[in-house]
């Protein structure tokens, strides 16, 4: 498949219909490398590297629905990395933009200080969503500032230090939160950090339990992991841990920045377990894709009540829960309940899953694994370096998709939830055929990936950038050439 | 203006239902249990229309003024071509912002992270100093106050900080303008010297020029990473386009805050030199933020920093700031107890001598159509934070509800 065919000729995308100009416009090469090169200046020169080896150096465009355009190539795909997690309700949902569009055009982002009724509306609707006994609400600027606020609150009314979390977890990067991730490679260059945070293996109740006594301050959790590879914890494992928590007055702390909002094929992920946190962070598709907020909600415990009556003020949030945020957020709110996006979500996932676990019955070598919960399906591969590979296939066929820098053997489909069963069949054929290009390529890398220095260099990041870099170069120059051919007759 | 259609008395029974108790009280207490309605300029509405001049400003995020046109009718169009965008990308508007903000900043400051908050700006930074050096310690000083996340509350000083176990180690609080300690606190272990400048929650006390030159200079003796935090000094408030201008300092990194996004979109900004930045293009993706320079977010900030451009609103801050704080110097003096006016153009504490009296000024002003807060440090010190453009004769209406505010007490 050419990915570098005109605009014109592309499959039925949503470009043509999302009338933003009425025509596409499409970024020359030059033009692109502008774009490059000032972003590599002025922001990260690494990341553009980064991003081109992984094939995932796309310029989104016609962000609509499920899908969006490439400026550089005029392709087309279906987005099933949404910012992870940050498109339920869709990109630019009509209803959210309408909110939005609305608030512009009365109110601003507010003054935390005083009072607003569409903070005080947001909290009331967060409150009716949200799993019986979390009944009051803080709002944050984002998932990192959540947890932060999480991780203040469980201290501040415990009074004791300690926090569990978990191998791989993932958090966010602010103080805090970074204490709390469970992955070397974001905090080895930012020692030390907190103390008083302990990391036991995920989903392991033996490695838990030890740990929570009468001096844990809170355990912190994802009810599915996300960024360490999409491992979904079991339904004893947290219905325990919260016998434990309440056995030894331990906060309970749920993360979910990413499986909240009807990701996992149920509002909240914890409904799965029926297991209430006291305190739970959210952010991400609370913005709808446009706006950022962000939300902790929590049991009005004594504990948490006698802290609050000295340190009301002890988070304050200046960005989050703004004017502007909370009407979107409630556009989200009311999307989604009136389209019941979580029943939505799990019948897609249960299609999209069936079908995956097919393709990973053909293809055992290729295929390690297929987890997830609802539309949170990951697809572990035999190899790590399968990822940008993998990355490339799909996107040639129609799909982005971005393995992850914390798990690069593990691709994460997470589409809007609006996806029809038509765009989860799309998705489906491209994985299909992205395994089949794969299939293609792997007699040559295999017999070298049994050798175990090679398989080390061919996992190893850096050599990948490299390598990848100066394959997509090639590419490059083989564009050029075509392209001058074409231009000379 | 679309009403919410709930009376005051409602939505402060929602606040009781839904928030802690005390912070009602508190807002009562310090006459902030005002339904913020309508917004325009320099002032803000009620929901029974009354008029108050906004001097809180939200923490100086209002530089432009309440909803400015230009940035309103910028990101009206944006919503209709973008949206936040799968963070991790190359994007056109991140880029065409990163250029713009560095264009806009000290010479040298040419790179950008981009996130939603202050707090999450100043624990970039501190990371970044961390990361870069491979030294562990990070210097600030006394009375200064970052925010609310891991690194910010580390470097803060506020009465509730023990109150959240063990923080961030390797932190060094030294007293602010003293030259000794200084010298001698930062060493080769030191990443970073991290400051505000100008602090405006410890009743606007500044920083000498001639100490911000000292920093400078121990900074580049010992290879620290010098960091000033302009959240709320910079964009224009002092009466320079950032404060460090005062003293011809330019530090290795910089956090610009949130009247990036002119109170209309969140978003903030840590710029820094190219040498700094040698360490994120090593480790790209490090440092990540989901909603930190958003696409829509760049559109805004990028309409926000021509209007900026245009207006210049530092002179007209550097112009009304000498006439608020003529004015404020003329109420405080002859008080008894009460201190002087601290400050630089447009952003000015008056000491009001006790914490009380600083609340009951906030409470009896607010009577009188003036908004204002006391300092989160220095709580006797009362903030005055108003729009840069605004007049001379909305200064006079600050002077006299402030006038009349402390006459009763």
């Amino acid at each position: 498949m050419d990915g570098r065919r005109g605009p014109r000729r592309d499959r039925k995308g949503g470009a043509m219909r999302s009338g933003v100009s009425g025509k596409r416009a499409v970024l020359g090469r030059e033009e692109k490398k502008r774009v490059e090169e000032q972003f590599a200046r002025h922001i990260n020169r690494g990341q553009v590297k980064y991003l081109k080896a992984g094939h995932l150096d796309v310029l989104e465009s016609m962000r609509r629905g499920v899908r969006f355009t490439d400026l550089a190539t005029g392709r087309t795909m279906i987005d099933c990395f949404t910012s992870a997690g940050c498109f339920n309700a869709g990109r630019s949902n009509p209803l959210v933009l309408a909110a939005l569009e609305d608030a512009l055009g009365s109110v601003d982002m507010g003054s935390w200080m005083l009072m607003s009724p569409w903070k005080a509306a947001l909290a009331r609707e967060l409150v009716e969503v949200a799993p019986k006994g979390l009944e009051r609400v803080f709002f944050a600027s984002g998932g990192g500032d959540a947890v932060d606020c999480s991780i203040k609150l469980a201290r501040g009314a415990t009074g004791r230090h300690t926090v569990i979390s978990t191998v791989k977890a993932y958090h966010g990067h602010t103080g805090f939160a970074l204490s709390a991730n469970g992955k070397e490679h974001y905090r080895r260059h930012f020692e030390p950090l907190m103390p008083g945070f302990e990391f036991v293996p995920f989903n392991d109740l033996d490695a838990i339990a030890p740990h929570i006594n009468d001096s844990t301050a809170a355990v912190i959790l994802e009810p599915i992991q996300g960024e360490a590879g999409i491992f979904p914890a079991s339904d004893e494992y947290l219905a325990e841990i919260r016998r434990l928590c309440d056995r030894h007055g331990a906060m309970l702390i749920f993360d979910e920045v990413q499986t909240g909002f009807c990701r996992t094929g149920r509002f909240f992920a914890c409904e799965h377990s029926g297991v209430v946190p006291d305190i739970m962070a959210l952010a991400k598709s609370i913005g709808g894709g446009v706006f950022p907020n962000g939300a902790v909600l929590y049991r009005p415990l004594k504990s948490i009540e006698r802290f609050l009556e000295k340190h009301h003020d002890f988070h304050v949030s200046y960005n989050g829960g703004t004017d502007i945020g909370c009407r979107v957020s409630l556009a989200v709110l009311r999307f989604m309940r009136e389209t019941r996006l979580w029943e939505q979500a799990e019948r897609s996932g249960n299609r999209l899953r069936a079908a995956l676990e097919e393709l990973k019955s053909e293809n055992p070598t290729i295929i390690r694994e297929v987890r997830g919960r609802g539309l949170m399906i990951g697809i572990e591969y035999i190899h790590e370096f399968m990822g940008p590979m993998m990355s490339d296939a799909l996107a040639r066929n129609g799909v982005f998709a971005a393995y992850s820098g914390n798990a690069p053997q593990v691709m994460r489909f997470m589409p809007p939830l609006v996806a029809s069963d038509d765009d989860i069949d799309a998705i489906i054929a491209a994985a299909r055929a992205a395994v089949g290009m794969m299939k293609a390529l792997l007699p040559l890398a295999l017999p070298a990936a049994r050798i175990p220095f090679v398989l080390r260099m061919l996992n190893s990041e850096r050599v990948q950038t490299v390598l990848f870099n100066w394959l997509r170069s090639l590419e490059d120059l083989a564009g050029v050439l075509t392209e001058k051919r074409r231009k000379a007759k | 203006m679309k009403r919410s259609g709930k009376s005051g008395k409602k939505i402060l029974e929602d606040y009781r239902r839904y928030f802690p108790s005390s912070f009602v009280e508190e807002m009562r207490a310090t006459g902030r249990d005002i339904v913020e309605s309508e917004r325009d300029g320099a002032f803000i509405y009620d929901e029974n229309g009354k008029r108050y001049i906004d001097c809180i400003t939200s923490g100086s995020i209002y530089n432009l003024g309440r909803r400015p046109r230009a940035v309103i009718s910028a990101l009206k169009k944006a919503v209709r071509q973008t949206d936040q965008g799968n963070f991790p990308m190359i994007s056109i508007e991140k880029a065409a912002l990163a250029a713009r903000v560095a264009a806009f900043s000290p010479a040298g400051l040419e790179c950008v992270v981009f996130s939603v908050t202050r707090g999450e700006s100043v624990d970039f930074a501190c990371k970044l100093a961390r990361g870069s050096t491979k030294r562990p310690e990070i210097v600030t000083v006394d009375g200064s106050w970052f925010g609310q996340t891991g690194f910010a509350l580390s470097l803060s000083e506020r009465s509730d900080r023990g109150m959240y176990g063990p923080l961030i180690p390797d932190v060094v609080t030294i007293p602010f303008g003293d030259y000794a300690s200084a010298a001698k606190a930062v060493t080769g272990r030191t990443a970073a010297v991290v400051i505000e400048p100008l602090q405006t929650e410890n009743g606007c006390r500044a920083a000498y020029p001639e100490y911000l030159r000292e920093l400078r200079r121990i900074c580049d003796r010992v290879g620290a990473v010098l960091v000033f935090d302009e959240t709320q000094s910079g964009l224009g408030r002092s009466g320079k386009k950032f404060y460090l201008e005062y003293s011809g300092v330019v530090p290795d990194v910089l956090v610009i805050g949130e009247a990036l996004g002119a109170g209309m979109f969140p978003i903030a900004a840590t710029v820094f030199t190219k040498k700094l930045n040698r360490f994120m293009n090593a480790h790209p993706l490090i440092h990540l933020s989901t909603f930190g320079g958003s696409d829509l977010g760049c559109m805004a900030a990028i309409a926000a920093i021509e209007l900026y451009e245009k207006l210049r609103p530092w002179d007209n801050s550097e112009t009304m700031g000498k006439r608020l704080r003529d004015g404020l110097e003329k109420i405080v003096r002859g008080r008894r107890g009460a201190g002087t006016v601290r400050g630089s153009g447009l952003l000015q504490a008056i000491d009001m001598g006790t914490i009380e009296k600083a609340r009951a000024f906030c409470r009896a002003a607010a009577k009188r159509g003036l908004l204002v807060m006391p300092g989160a440090v220095e709580a006797s010190s009362v903030i005055f934070r108003p729009s840069l453009l605004i007049t001379s004769i909305q200064v006079n209406a600050i002077l006299e509800a402030a006038e009349k505010a402390a006459g009763g007490l």
